[in-house]
């Protein structure tokens, strides 16, 4: 008995602590009526807040293991998972105003919405195929369930592409397992890696259906990162769902997708070179059409659907140059871009939830109203363009580095990347520009709504003080990098 | 000298533009602009206080200091560092920078009739900007602070231009985003293959260097263009000159000013930091090419100045072709034709100052800048007439004004230089005297039309110059005439940096 209490302490506390506010949450909806949905909030918040406090107990080094090896927690794992917390953490105080009007459906919700956080941290403690490809559909049918809580009549439509297209793509990823299950059959990282880095069944096995196998399982990743030719989904999923959604797709799947990404890279890059060259062509791609795209848009939302698939593509570019510098960079961009991401969806769901304004022409004058918000809202916009004061410069700085750091072969991509993010800086000035016209509003704001707008303070301060600060952010993410 | 320190010369400004912002400070012009004079004023006493304890015997930095964090050096595990420092052309255009802001703030009065408060903080942004340019150690600070630069430049042009202002402030912007990205990645490169060659991660930018014994040439060259398409849009060299005179057409007066004094000398600043210190080998390969490119910029900008009819445009088109002559004088390889590169750089910002602030008094008056629209207003503002007479005469190169000595320097050096194109240098010293008579040709011109021909009916009553722009145009004058007589006293600040640069460079 003490042996699995000191392996639950070692290995997966707060995933243990996440499993009991559900069930909290769950027996609480049986108990409670909806006069009390403000309950379930609570038991998330304070889910959320146990889990980050009982990571500082978990056993990093040397690493721990739990359930015979299918579960592993180390720096690398714990820096993504702390990740994750922080971003549901916030996530689940932007979701107030959405719950308070479904009441009824809140503890529903929150159950939900901790399952997917739980599962987007077990699928980066995940040390083999099976387990990955459950923690991943899981998170991918809590992803289902939250877009399907909103109301508008064409949410539904809207959000059925990702729906119809997630459940593709799984099928795919589970074809890829097959495959690799049947050429070595293992399911382990480690035992798989071991059995291709063997030379001699190199020479044996036809190395086409290894590339085959792992275009299948990393084309799913990359659909859920909105990656060039899986990213259709994107704008219109967006646009259907509510907003608090929105930022939990954007920053809690994208969080994950990259923890599971560079492990799933680790095993195959080494023996298929070529592939680097076609996911840096698909990053760049990705880059250039959606920062083309979203210079375009009008709706908020489609523009934050965008910008995410720029950032991602940003960083598979630097994950596909794969070296521990490298990875160290991914880590340091996904914090900040996380951040600023975070700051932006609370300054627009602060805007929807006070005002209802949810469309760029909406924003005319707004600096005229509201000066300290539209100053943070701006901080948050620069960091996300990567601009000089703050974190996202650094990020792309460093991110920009290492693939320039990698050879000569990927210089053209960086010099295409560059110059293509310029344009996602006029993205992103678009939304600016329309907050500072000189024009008189009537906008009223809701003086209600309070912690979305604390939210986007911290995530602006935040910015800045981690572009400050950044040297130590950069040597915990090299320490971590340097555990893969 | 423990007083003297760069962070707070570089972030004062910061500080002040982040004040005037803040909801909380009064919303009222008058304060506003005094609290604004008063701060440039200090500002400017205090950049003095540099020069005059500079000692110009040292080789290399001095006053260097390092910004941290609660201990913590800014990106250390990136080799990246947040230092400041100073030597002698640097310190020289920080003392002018300061200046220079100090005399738009003058102008600003009678030009600037709303939003103050982003007015105000916008100058003191660019100022910062500017001055980090000029004292970053680091080449991504460098670059942080290059960037930075442009936010306030599309503020201030299109908030206060005319009507297409904001779209060619929009279109500068965005264009020079793309320029600095160019920058961005040849300072990526630089920054990896020297740390390959030399095992230290550091950008600093005096250890930096590509050695040519292990890099192929084409490499190399390659990231010198990149450096260089950076440069050359900020300095605006001939082919990348558009912006320039586009925005100092369409942007208020003394928005005009801060341009011509403060932007150009940022590209200038940069072509001699990196492209010439950091790839000397390059940059003799590329002399030829850079000379020829300085005097087709010369020429070019003076045949654009003669046909223009804003007043505007043509001493924009003209301050072009002045900056070609700083592009002759750096390609020159030698200590003649380098020190009056940099003394061409500053004496340019000074004088095409002087006469933005006189356009800005006649614009001011008679709401026009078409040299046709106006005519013989010398006879109602006779203070003005004369002022601009020494102006005008410093631009072409008079003797005993500013701009003679740098433009002798450029030329002898030309003439003297070592290049192995012996009859093309030759070629080029004798353009660049025929372009000075050009340039006489059109600034003459100029004055004569706006200052001396026969007065027309609707200027009759306008006002001569207001006692502050007297004195603002006076101190221009009185630096223009005392830098003319004693030019020494500017070149001897940075001589000794230019025998190091040239060091390495002498053919």
């Amino acid at each position: 008995m003490s042996e699995v209490i000191e392996m639950i302490k070692n290995a997966y506390m707060p995933e243990f602590i996440l499993i009991i506010f559900i069930i909290v949450n769950i027996l609480a909806s049986l108990f409670f009526d909806t006069r009390f949905y403000k309950l379930s909030k609570w038991i998330s918040l304070l889910g959320i807040a146990a889990a980050i406090a009982s990571t500082i107990n978990l056993q990093i080094e040397p690493d721990a293991y739990a359930f015979e090896g299918a579960f592993l927690t180390n720096i690398y794992t714990v820096f993504f998972k702390i990740l994750i917390l922080i971003c549901g953490f916030f996530l689940v105080l932007l979701s107030r105003n959405m719950i308070r009007e479904k009441r009824d459906r809140a503890f529903e919700y929150f159950t939900v919405f901790l399952s997917g956080i739980l599962f987007a941290m077990c699928a980066i403690s995940a040390t083999d195929f099976v387990g990955l490809f459950v923690s991943l559909e899981a998170l991918g049918l809590s992803c289902y369930l939250l877009l399907s809580f909103t109301k508008s009549p064409n949410a539904k439509q809207l959000t059925f592409g990702y729906l119809v297209q997630g459940a593709v793509v799984s099928a795919l990823f589970l074809l890829g397992m097959s495959l690799i299950y049947g050429m070595c059959a293992q399911v382990n990282y480690d035992q798989i890696s071991l059995y291709f880095a063997n030379a001699n069944i190199m020479q044996t096995q036809p190395q086409i259906l290894l590339t085959f196998s792992m275009i299948l399982m990393i084309s799913t990743i990359l659909f859920k990162l909105g990656i060039a030719p899986f990213s259709s989904w994107l704008p219109d999923t967006f646009q259907g769902t509510s907003y608090p959604i929105g930022a939990y797709m954007s920053t809690v799947c994208v969080i994950s997708c990259f923890g599971v990404l560079a492990k799933l890279l680790m095993i195959f890059l080494n023996y298929t070179f070529t592939m680097r060259i076609v996911f840096a062509t698909l990053a760049v791609i990705t880059i250039l059409l959606s920062s083309l795209s979203s210079i375009r848009q009008e709706n908020i939302k489609r523009i934050m659907a965008y910008s995410m698939s720029v950032h991602s593509a940003i960083m598979l570019l630097g994950l596909c140059v794969f070296s521990v510098y490298s990875l160290s960079s991914v880590m340091f961009y996904l914090f900040s871009y996380v951040i600023a991401n975070i700051g932006a969806w609370a300054a627009i769901i602060f805007l929807y939830n006070s005002a209802k304004l949810q469309n760029l022409s909406d924003f005319k004058g707004l600096w005229y109203k509201r000066q300290y918000f539209v100053f943070a809202f701006t901080v948050v916009l620069i960091a996300l363009a990567g601009l000089a004061p703050t974190s996202g410069f650094v990020a792309k700085l460093y991110i920009f580095s290492a693939v320039a750091r990698s050879g000569f072969i990927f210089l053209p991509f960086l010099i295409i990347a560059m110059i293509a993010s310029v344009i996602t800086i006029y993205a992103y000035w678009r939304i600016i520009r329309c907050m500072f016209r000189r024009i008189e509003t009537d906008i009223v704001f809701d003086e209600r709504v309070i912690s979305s707008k604390f939210i986007l303070y911290a995530c602006s301060l935040a910015t800045v003080i981690v572009c400050i600060l950044a040297d130590k952010i950069i040597q915990i993410c090299q320490f971590s990098a340097y555990s893969m | 000298m423990n007083f003297l320190s760069l962070i707070w010369l570089i972030f004062a400004p910061i500080i002040v533009a982040l004040i005037i912002m803040f909801p909380k400070f009064p919303n009222h012009q008058v304060k506003i602009r005094r609290f604004a004079k008063w701060f440039a004023s200090f500002h400017f006493v205090y950049a003095l206080l540099f020069l005059a304890f500079f000692d110009t015997s040292l080789f290399g930095m001095s006053y260097e200091k390092e910004l941290t964090f609660f201990g913590i050096s800014w990106l250390k595990s990136l080799g990246i560092t947040a230092k400041f420092a100073l030597d002698g052309i640097t310190l020289l255009m920080v003392v002018l920078t300061t200046f220079v802001v100090l005399i738009t703030l003058f102008i600003s009065k009678i030009h600037i009739r709303s939003k103050h408060k982003l007015y105000y903080s916008m100058v003191f942004l660019l100022e910062a900007a500017v001055l980090g340019i000029f004292c970053a150690k680091d080449m991504f600070m460098f670059f942080v602070f290059w960037e930075l630069s442009l936010i306030p430049i599309y503020f201030l042009v299109s908030q206060w231009g005319n009507s297409e202002a904001r779209r060619a402030a929009m279109k500068f912007t965005l264009a020079s985003f793309v320029a600095n990205m160019f920058l961005f990645f040849g300072m990526l490169i630089l920054y990896y293959y020297n740390f390959a060659v030399s095992n230290v991660l550091t950008a600093n930018i005096e250890t930096l260097n590509m050695d040519s014994k292990i890099y192929p040439l084409w490499f190399q060259i390659t990231v010198f263009v990149n450096f260089l398409i950076g440069f050359v849009i900020r300095t605006p060299f001939a082919f990348f000159h558009n912006w320039y005179p586009d925005i100092q057409s369409k942007s208020a007066a003394p928005v005009n000013i801060l341009l011509s004094g403060l932007i150009l000398n940022t590209g200038v600043y940069g072509m001699i930091r990196f492209n010439m210190q950091v790839f000397p080998e390059i940059f003799k390969i590329f002399a030829p090419v850079l000379m020829i490119w300085g005097i087709v910029n010369i020429v070019y900008g003076g045949a654009l100045s003669i046909v223009q009819q804003g007043i505007k445009k043509m001493v924009a088109y003209a301050n072009i072709a002045t900056m070609g002559f700083v592009m002759v004088g750096l390609s020159c390889l030698n200590t003649t034709g380098f020190n009056g590169a940099v003394f061409c750089a500053i004496a340019a910002s000074i004088v095409y100052s002087a006469l933005f602030v006189i356009i800005s008094s006649i614009e001011f008056r008679t709401k026009t800048t078409y040299i046709t629209a106006l005519g013989g207003i010398g006879q109602v503002m006779p203070k003005c007439m004369y002022l601009a007479l020494i102006i005008c005469f410093a631009t072409i190169g008079m003797p005993f004004l500013i701009m003679f000595t740098p433009k002798l320097m450029v030329l002898t050096g030309a003439m003297f230089s070592n290049l192995d194109q012996q009859l093309m240098v030759k070629i080029v010293a004798f353009i660049g005297l025929g372009a000075i008579a050009v340039s006489a040709g059109y600034i003459m011109y100029f004055f004569y039309k706006v200052f001396c021909s026969v007065l027309l009916d609707q200027w009759k009553g306008i006002k001569d110059l207001s006692p502050q722009e007297t004195a603002v145009l006076s101190a221009l004058c009185a630096v223009i005439v005392y830098l003319g007589i004693n030019p020494m006293n500017i070149i001897a600040v940075y001589q000794s940096v230019s025998s190091i640069i040239l060091d390495v460079l002498q053919v």
